[in-house]
């Protein structure tokens, strides 16, 4: 088959956009190892500036990987039972449920940070923890999760699952955790892969509620744009870079059906 | 397969047969109606009784209920307040699934696709806290029974679904459960598959001697697989009966409609007489007449009380025309192997059907004459339908 003139034109097209959205961050990670920005890489390679970052910004690092975690466990135990619930019992109740649980998502991060700082910025040392600033990510993280697991429990026929295993003389907690739980895990994996991802990302909500001894990593970004020398902004950019691509790759891979498929059965296996 | 693989899940078997024929349940539903939270009645007041190691076939049109009394046999629905369900002598109104020691085989297979075959057959015996060994013991032998052995470590998604069905029971009656309740397990399956499965599954229970109770829509599984059967209509228990009771001896028109006396005429009785038309016919020829015994509102104006006839393609045949009751044309002609099978109109309202020889020669458009084979026939007096229809919901 000749391929005619507007393949060429779609190929260029498409060549294009994504050097239109790469070129930029490449330059950006060069910027990051560059010796000085205004001399160009002519000036010489240099890893100084990623340690300079880790220096003065370690904790922030430090910190959103830990609320990554803890976000991924709080959003983990409540959002598999929450999806199990409204899954399982559809009705008005538990549909109105599902509405609020999706507000935060709607709502503007700032506007939720802001409701959050007028009801509980009056209790001192509760305010200045990180525990708050956990509250503002499960707030916003949490329905993603619910939602990646309700897809897949939806997909499965648990009550009819459940059935079997109630007549082979499961209780209740028997059947949810040796049988919802693993027939759902591609589920919970997309879910806890999102959690993660967003909650080591979000800005907006977390600018709002940090305090300086409780700055995240995008936090701790922006404090260096603001007023860390260009270089240095660029090796923190690059240092989030790292931590965020293979999550974003992941995901990738758990949101193609035949891999998904495998991760499942072999999370199964390990079962 | 050779006699020493034969000989090792035999034994198991008439093990178990031994252990659980002796002592198995008999199960009484007394008094039990379902009326579902939205309103719904499923279930109507009935009565019934399953003896130990029998199996019952629960058979009847889509809605009619089936699945809502095995449910709540099961312990996976209660009766309406005053039920009472007994296994044996426990009453288990009031207990869940989990206690109730019942395996149940669902139309969906219901395997748990997280776990290889033979863990789901193992299921059960782990949350049983069955020592590993004799688990291990217990789901080898359950697996070679119901031939599947080869398949231990395949998982769920990659059986056929012959092979579902086979783990499904096996998985079932791996606890030895007091009951072994299925649901349309061979619906999903293609025509010749069911018919094999089916008469495995025959061949098991009674192997195991276990009380059974089998939900079906279809009447030759019925026939094949029950001691007894339910016919139920639309909440209600029509009747109940051996597979020849209920075949030859069908207590309403729906009974005989639905067990494949499909042909249906209209008539009245004289006397000691069934007259269709020109023909009669002496009530005492008819193989089975149920009358209404004198009720009033059942007769005509005449004093005759109108009948229905019901019959299958065996109830009419072709005779000579000097003998012959009947005349009609044919007006299909289907070849079925060992049989023809002819549509004749003209006898009846709507056309009705009747076997032949395959190898008689006969064409669409041809007039025949046809004698009724009396023995054949069901007769029931018209105005008694009626008044079921009006009862039912
Ligand atoms: N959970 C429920 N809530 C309300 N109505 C129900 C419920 N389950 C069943 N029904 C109704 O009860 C009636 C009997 O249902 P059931 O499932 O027992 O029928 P069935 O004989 O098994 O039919 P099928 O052959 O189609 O499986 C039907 O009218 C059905 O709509
Ligand atoms: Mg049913």
């Amino acid at each position: 088959m000749r391929r005619g003139y507007s393949f060429y034109a779609q190929l260029g097209l498409t060549v294009l956009l994504c050097l239109f959205i790469v070129v930029p961050i490449v330059m950006s990670a060069l910027a990051g190892v560059t010796v000085n920005i205004f001399k160009g890489v002519s000036s010489g390679l240099t890893l100084r500036w990623i340690f300079e970052v880790w220096d003065l910004y370690a904790q922030s690092i430090l910190l959103s990987l830990w609320l990554a975690v803890a976000c991924l466990v709080v959003t983990t135990l409540a959002g598999v039972p929450l999806a199990y619930v409204l899954v399982r019992r559809p009705n008005r109740l538990t549909r109105m449920f599902e509405e609020i649980l999706t507000l935060p998502v709607a709502i503007p991060g700032l506007a939720l940070a802001l409701a959050l700082l007028i009801t509980y910025g009056g209790f001192g040392s509760f305010r200045s923890s990180w525990v708050f600033i956990l509250i503002g990510h499960v707030l916003f993280t949490l329905p993603f999760m619910v939602r990646s697991v309700a897809a897949v429990m939806s997909a499965m026929d648990m009550k009819t699952l459940e059935e079997g295993a109630a007549s082979l003389g499961a209780g209740f907690w028997h059947r949810f955790l040796h049988v919802i739980v693993p027939n759902a895990m591609p589920g919970i994996l997309a879910g806890a892969l999102m959690v993660v991802t967003l909650s080591i990302g979000e800005f907006n909500l977390t600018w709002m509620l940090h305090t300086p001894l409780t700055k995240t990593l995008p936090v701790g970004l922006a404090d260096s744009y603001a007023s860390m020398r260009l270089e240095i902004g660029s090796a923190y950019t690059l240092i989030f870079f790292v931590l965020i691509m293979p999550l974003l790759i992941a995901m990738q891979m758990l949101a193609r059906p035949g891999k998904k498929r495998h991760t499942a059965s072999q999370l199964a296996e390990d079962e | 397969m050779n006699a020493t693989e034969m000989a090792q899940p035999a034994d198991q078997n008439n093990q178990y047969a031994r252990n659980e024929n002796r002592a198995s349940t008999r199960i009484e539903l007394a008094g039990c109606t379902k009326t579902f939270p939205d309103g719904t009645r499923a279930l109507l007041p009935f009565d019934l009784t399953i003896n130990g190691g029998e199996t019952l076939v629960l058979l009847g049109p889509s809605g009619c209920g089936k699945t809502t009394i095995l449910r709540l046999i099961a312990g996976l629905e209660f009766p309406d307040a005053g039920g009472k369900i007994t296994f044996g002598d426990d009453d288990v109104t009031r207990q869940s699934i989990e206690k109730r020691r019942v395996g149940m085989v669902f139309q969906s297979y219901a395997l748990f696709p997280n776990m290889t075959v033979a863990e789901n057959v193992a299921y059960g015996l782990k949350v049983q806290k069955v020592e590993r060994r004799e688990r291990d013991e217990r789901v080898r032998a359950m697996l070679e029974m119901m031939h599947i052995d080869m398949l231990a470590d395949r998982r769920i998604d990659q059986l056929s679904g012959g092979q579902r069905q086979r783990v499904a029971l096996a998985r079932a009656i791996a606890l030895r459960p007091r009951v072994l309740l299925l649901d349309e397990p061979l619906t999903a399956l293609d025509a010749k598959l069911r018919v094999r499965l089916r008469s495995e599954i025959n061949g098991l229970l009674r192997k195991l001697g276990i009380t059974a109770i089998y939900v079906t829509h279809d009447q030759e599984e019925a026939m094949a697989l029950g001691d007894r059967i339910v016919v139920m209509q639309k909440g209600s228990i029509a009747q109940i009966g051996t597979p020849r009771e209920i075949y030859r001896a069908p207590v309403s028109p729906f009974v005989a409609d639905f067990v494949g006396a499909s042909n249906r005429l209209e008539g009245r009785i004289e006397q000691d007489s069934l007259v269709l038309g020109d023909v009669k016919i002496a009530l005492d020829q008819i193989g089975h007449a149920i009358s209404t015994g004198g009720s009033q509102h059942g007769k005509g104006d005449d004093g005759d009380i109108p009948a229905e006839v019901f019959f299958r393609a065996d109830g009419l045949a072709i005779c000579d025309p000097e003998q012959a009751q009947l005349r009609g044309r044919v007006e299909a002609v289907s070849y079925l192997g060992e049989k023809s099978r002819l549509t004749v109109s003209g006898i009846g309202e709507s056309p009705v059907t009747l076997d032949v020889d395959p190898d008689y020669q006969i064409a669409v458009g041809d007039d025949i004459h046809c004698c009724f084979n009396s023995e054949r026939l069901t007769v029931f007096t018209r105005n008694m339908d009626a008044d079921c229809r009006e009862k039912a919901v």
